[in-house]
């Protein structure tokens, strides 16, 4: 009985150390969407994704360290066309998205940062671009470049690469979000609010025919040909720079059947 | 009966003379036959190319079509099938004269810009006609897939036995 008891003291501990201490407390909330651009079971689609971040008392929350978007299983990368060229990140965050071939466009999007001083709503980051980057163990790697101009001055590129994932979900893009000062020694800006796409909607790619440079629309990622119950899970998870952590899930509805 | 016995030991004379005979022409036809064909089955390095073009997909399949040069030539088919974001894996099928190889390889796979490549093993799952004792395992399976047509180019190298 001696024996049970103690075991069961040591079980506890056991459970009781290996839980997260971001368990203890979630100081962040998150919210995300997602859409598909046409969604047609089986059909190359823009994947259009948001999230929007405060803390629980309804301010920014810390800065952003990591990302993890977590997307359904049965896209299909097959046919996908998108990023046929591949830019530098160097490149891109020299010389911006002009940097960078055409036809390695994946996406765009903007953002909304708060600066830690003063009052205000937000300011926002009208540019975001997402690229195709240098593959890293040959993982599809997305770069995505910011463009702030004001109040926050800078302009930054980070990489999100797209690793294979398992059960409900069949990849996830995992991105580390670097710092961004808001003025030379000053605090870091918190980011509030992005909107992105990765998909062929707007982006207009180049092939040479018969020695002519023609325009074409890229193919997107495939919708899944099946949609699971209830929809296509989608689900974030957010690392902020005071090592604290939240997520959020959300999913696409089935499409209506065709008749 | 003696003259029975006579007989019967010339019939055995005979007999003996025509297997012989027999094993003989057997033998003259086995050394006349390619490798492939011998009855005990011989091991040799495969070393192949293929170029094929997409004739059609299907969900997460590529079926292609095409040539292989090498070793052994042939039609070839490759229904390549896209498992996850870095990883294929395929079955192979050449059709050279007098037979068939079928073949299954699993491969890390690395989209990177407008082509994407594929690199892993290949194992001889079976054959027919010349082939109909092909086995192997372990064979390098590598290649490309050009994103813009889906044509792929395939290497497959190693020792097989048939």
């Amino acid at each position: 009985m001696s024996r049970l008891a103690a075991l069961t003291v040591l079980a506890a501990m056991l459970v009781c150390s290996l839980t997260p201490p971001a368990a203890h407390a979630v100081s962040e909330l998150a919210s995300l969407h997602a859409s598909f651009s046409p969604n047609r079971l089986g059909a190359p689609t823009t994947i259009i994704f948001g999230f929007h971040l405060q803390t629980v008392e309804g301010q920014a929350p810390p800065p952003l360290t990591a990302l993890d978007l977590r997307m359904p299983a049965g896209m299909n990368y097959t046919t996908t066309t998108l990023g046929l060229s591949i830019c530098q990140p160097a490149s891109l965050l020299a010389n911006g998205v002009a940097g960078c071939p055409p036809n390695s466009r994946l996406g765009y999007g903007s953002a909304l940062v708060e600066v830690p001083f003063g009052v205000g709503a937000g300011h926002e980051i009208p540019e975001v671009q997402a690229v195709a980057g240098p593959s890293r163990a040959g993982n599809l790697v997305v770069l995505f470049y910011a463009n702030g101009l004001f109040p926050v001055s800078a302009q930054l590129s980070f990489a999100g690469e797209v690793l294979p994932d398992t059960g409900r979900f069949g990849s996830q893009l995992q991105t580390n979000v670097p710092l961004v000062t808001s003025v030379p020694g000053g605090p870091d800006v918190s980011i509030v609010n992005v909107q992105s796409t990765i998909g062929p909607a707007h982006l207009i790619y180049y092939k040479h025919l018969h020695g002519r440079r023609v325009a074409f629309h890229p193919r997107g990622v495939a919708i899944p040909e099946r949609c699971p119950r209830g929809g296509f899970p989608f689900a974030a998870s957010f690392g902020f720079q005071d090592g604290s952590a939240t997520s959020a899930s959300t999913t696409v509805p089935c499409p209506p059947r065709r008749r | 009966m003696v003259g029975v016995e006579r007989d019967v030991s010339s019939h055995r004379v005979n007999r003996r003379t025509a297997f012989t005979a027999g094993l003989c022409v057997l033998a003259a036809m086995l050394a006349s036959v390619s490798p492939a064909t011998a009855l005990a089955s011989r091991t040799f390095s495969l070393n192949e190319t293929g170029h094929l073009h997409l004739t059609s997909h299907h969900g997460f399949t590529l079926n292609e079509q095409g040539s292989a040069l090498g070793t052994i030539s042939g039609t070839i088919y490759i229904h390549l099938h896209v498992v996850s974001t870095n990883r294929v894996t395929a079955e192979v099928n050449i059709y050279p004269r007098g037979g068939s190889l079928t073949g299954y390889a699993s491969a890390s796979y690395r989209p990177s810009g407008s082509v994407a490549s594929f690199n892993g093993t290949m194992s001889i799952g079976r054959g027919s006609g010349r082939y109909n004792r092909a086995h192997g395992s372990g064979l390098s399976f590598t290649g490309t897939i050009q994103r813009v047509s889906d044509a792929v180019t395939v290497h497959v190298n190693g020792r097989m036995s048939a």
